[in-house]
């Protein structure tokens, strides 16, 4: 997949504000496949909806959003298991990782699927991340910032064209959102990917390519 | 793993309430049509040599014996033509004297007098081979009404000391027949080839009856006094209109018999009914189980959907589990009738040596049917409520 278009896309929810400025809303927007976008937002301005439309579990929206001229309401079912096994990783503001299973049994449960990584560079990324003490510890034992490093892994043990990342780094310290920044650029660079940050406020450092606020 | 995600909220005790439901159920309905198809055959008299399809027709014999008890060709005629009628065969009665002896090697001990009738070969669903004679053949097969060998066994040999003799025993009899008629005279041997509850008579094959009152009564007249009439339905009204209408005779039994296996039908039925109730029931409670564990699992399966998991591969742990809880209960509840079964059937055989075996076939198709149609209700729903939570 090369290119993601928002053409005059817009939440329901805002049909009714016609005082809306936004760089994204309402406007043509093209997400490329191997760029880099930083999109800023106050909250409640959409970030989070607009992840949802283009991975394709909402559609409360107006206007069209297509995937390589390919407009995304008519996407099947089937459709959408592949994308999200192959094409769009997203890693979700909350988080949606499964508190009955460990930290590596979260990301094990995506690899599992894609077979994408092999246990021994998955136990790499805990190390560089500095969780390595807590491969094996259930999920729900560990804090909110300590799951935004599972959550970010598990975004990347699959195949993908274009990643999304919803506020990942809302809990990290300066430190931890370079490392976790370094693992995520490496393997978008290394698979020739676009990557869509979403900020409310600190952002990670990276070299973007266009800055959109919403 | 998935499983370790989705097992979350599984309740055993709802499981195990479904899982005693079905099988209680599904057992009251496999039981019901196998008692059913055991018993069954009781009561039909079908004994596999003349077919419970038929009805014996006879003249009603009036208290001072007058009129003819014999049907006319019009009579015939007219029978031949009611819309019931499949079929129509006439008996022929040997016209002369009959004298037969029986003993074992050759040593006889007991005569009597008798007679012989018989009816066209197709009413008969003897094997064919054994089923026939031609002039010159040694020795002629008979078939004798069960309830002879049963005045015999009961009756005469209890009285008088005498061994009681088994059907298998009674086919290997030599029986030395002595015809006479129009001065003539001629021995012959009998071998006694089966049994039936049907007729009532000494039965010989229609090749014999018209060689031998050819030769021994060619003068005599034959017009038939019974009548063996194939019909579609039995419990048709209009057969029982047209021989009341008519002052003929059908064999009372078979009406009887005709009842009862009505009110065997009508009893299984309703236990059948229950037991598929319970088992309807018990549909209900695993579907309410899986129903309340993927609602309380819904934000887990939701995850796993947005992170790529199929519907289908969401929804298989569940579906595997009510596939392998239905297979579990077909397996036990045939377990627990084949048990059952042997309980009944030695009474039965106690009380009926002469049974059948019959099988288990239909019951396992039953089973087989249901729990196909469970299993894939199940796997449907469970499909479905996934689907559900896909689309939000």
């Amino acid at each position: 997949m090369q290119e993601i278009r928002l053409s005059h896309t817009l939440p329901e929810v805002f049909a009714m504000h016609d005082d809306l400025q936004s760089e994204v809303w309402q406007q043509d927007v093209t997400f490329l496949r191997g760029k880099t976008y930083l999109l800023e937002a106050s909250s409640g301005t959409g970030k989070s909806s607009l992840c949802s439309f283009i991975y394709g579990f909402r559609s409360d929206y107006q206007g069209i959003i297509t995937f390589d001229g390919q407009n995304i309401r008519r996407l099947g079912v089937g459709d959408w298991t592949r994308l999200r096994q192959r094409h769009i990783s997203l890693m979700f503001q909350e988080l949606r990782l499964f508190p009955e299973l460990t930290a590596l049994e979260n990301v094990l449960i995506k690899n599992r699927l894609t077979g994408f990584k092999n246990k021994k560079a998955i136990l790499q990324w805990f190390d560089e991340l500095g969780i390595s003490d807590k491969v094996n510890s259930p999920l729900r034992l560990m804090s909110f910032g300590q799951q935004q490093r599972v959550a970010m892994m598990r975004s990347l043990v699959q195949p993908f064209d274009f990643l999304f990342v919803d506020e990942p780094i809302s809990h990290l310290d300066d430190q931890n959102s370079r490392s976790m920044a370094d693992i995520m650029m490496e393997e978008a660079t290394r698979q020739g990917a676009a990557v869509v940050v979403t900020s409310i406020g600190k952002h990670m450092e990276l070299h973007y390519d266009q800055i959109l606020h919403l | 793993m998935i499983w370790k995600l989705l097992r979350q909220h599984l309740s055993t005790l709802q499981l195990a309430g479904f899982f005693l439901a079905n099988l209680v159920g599904m057992l009251i309905v496999l039981f019901a049509l196998q008692f059913y198809r055991d018993v069954k055959p009781l009561f039909s008299q079908d004994d596999g040599l003349i077919s419970g399809d038929y009805l014996i027709l006879s003249k009603r014999i009036s208290a001072i014996g007058m009129g003819s008890s014999t049907f006319s060709q019009r009579e015939l005629d007219e029978i031949r033509s009611q819309p019931f009628t499949g079929s129509l065969g006439t008996f022929t009665a040997s016209q002369y004297k009959v004298s037969c002896s029986m003993g074992i090697e050759g040593v006889a001990n007991f005569g009597t007098q008798m007679y012989f009738e018989s009816v066209p070969d197709p009413f008969v669903d003897a094997d064919h081979s054994r089923w026939h004679y031609a002039e010159g053949d040694p020795i002629v097969p008979i078939i004798l009404p069960r309830s002879y060998l049963a005045i015999y066994n009961f009756g005469f040999a209890q009285s008088r000391s005498l061994p009681k003799l088994s059907e298998g025993l009674v086919s290997m009899i030599d029986m030395t027949l002595v015809l006479r008629g129009e001065g003539k005279e001629e021995r012959l041997r009998g071998r006694v080839v089966g049994f039936t509850n049907r007729l009532q008579t000494i039965l010989v094959p229609q090749d014999f009856m018209e060689w031998s009152n050819r030769r021994f009564a060619p003068n005599a007249d034959v017009s038939p006094t019974r009548l063996i009439l194939k019909v579609g339905n039995p419990a048709d009204q209009r057969i029982a209109q047209f021989v009341k209408s008519h002052g003929y005779d059908v064999d009372e039994d078979k009406l009887q018999a005709g009842k009862t296996t009505y009110f065997l039908r009508v009893a299984s039925g309703v236990v059948m009914g229950v037991g598929l109730l319970i088992s309807l029931l018990s549909f209900f409670i695993l579907m309410l189980s899986i129903y309340l564990l993927v609602q309380k699992n819904t934000q887990k399966l939701q995850n796993l959907l947005l992170i790529g998991y199929s519907p289908a591969r969401v929804s298989l742990p569940y579906q595997l589990l009510t596939i392998g809880v239905n297979l579990v209960v077909l397996l036990l509840a045939l377990g627990l009738l084949w048990w059952l079964r042997g309980q009944y059937m030695q009474q039965l055989w106690a009380m009926f040596p002469t049974m059948h075996q019959g099988s288990m076939l239909g019951s396992i198709l039953l089973g087989l049917v249901l729990f196909l149609l469970v299993s894939v209700l199940n796997v449907l729903a469970v499909r479905r409520k996934v689907m559900a939570i896909w689309q939000g």
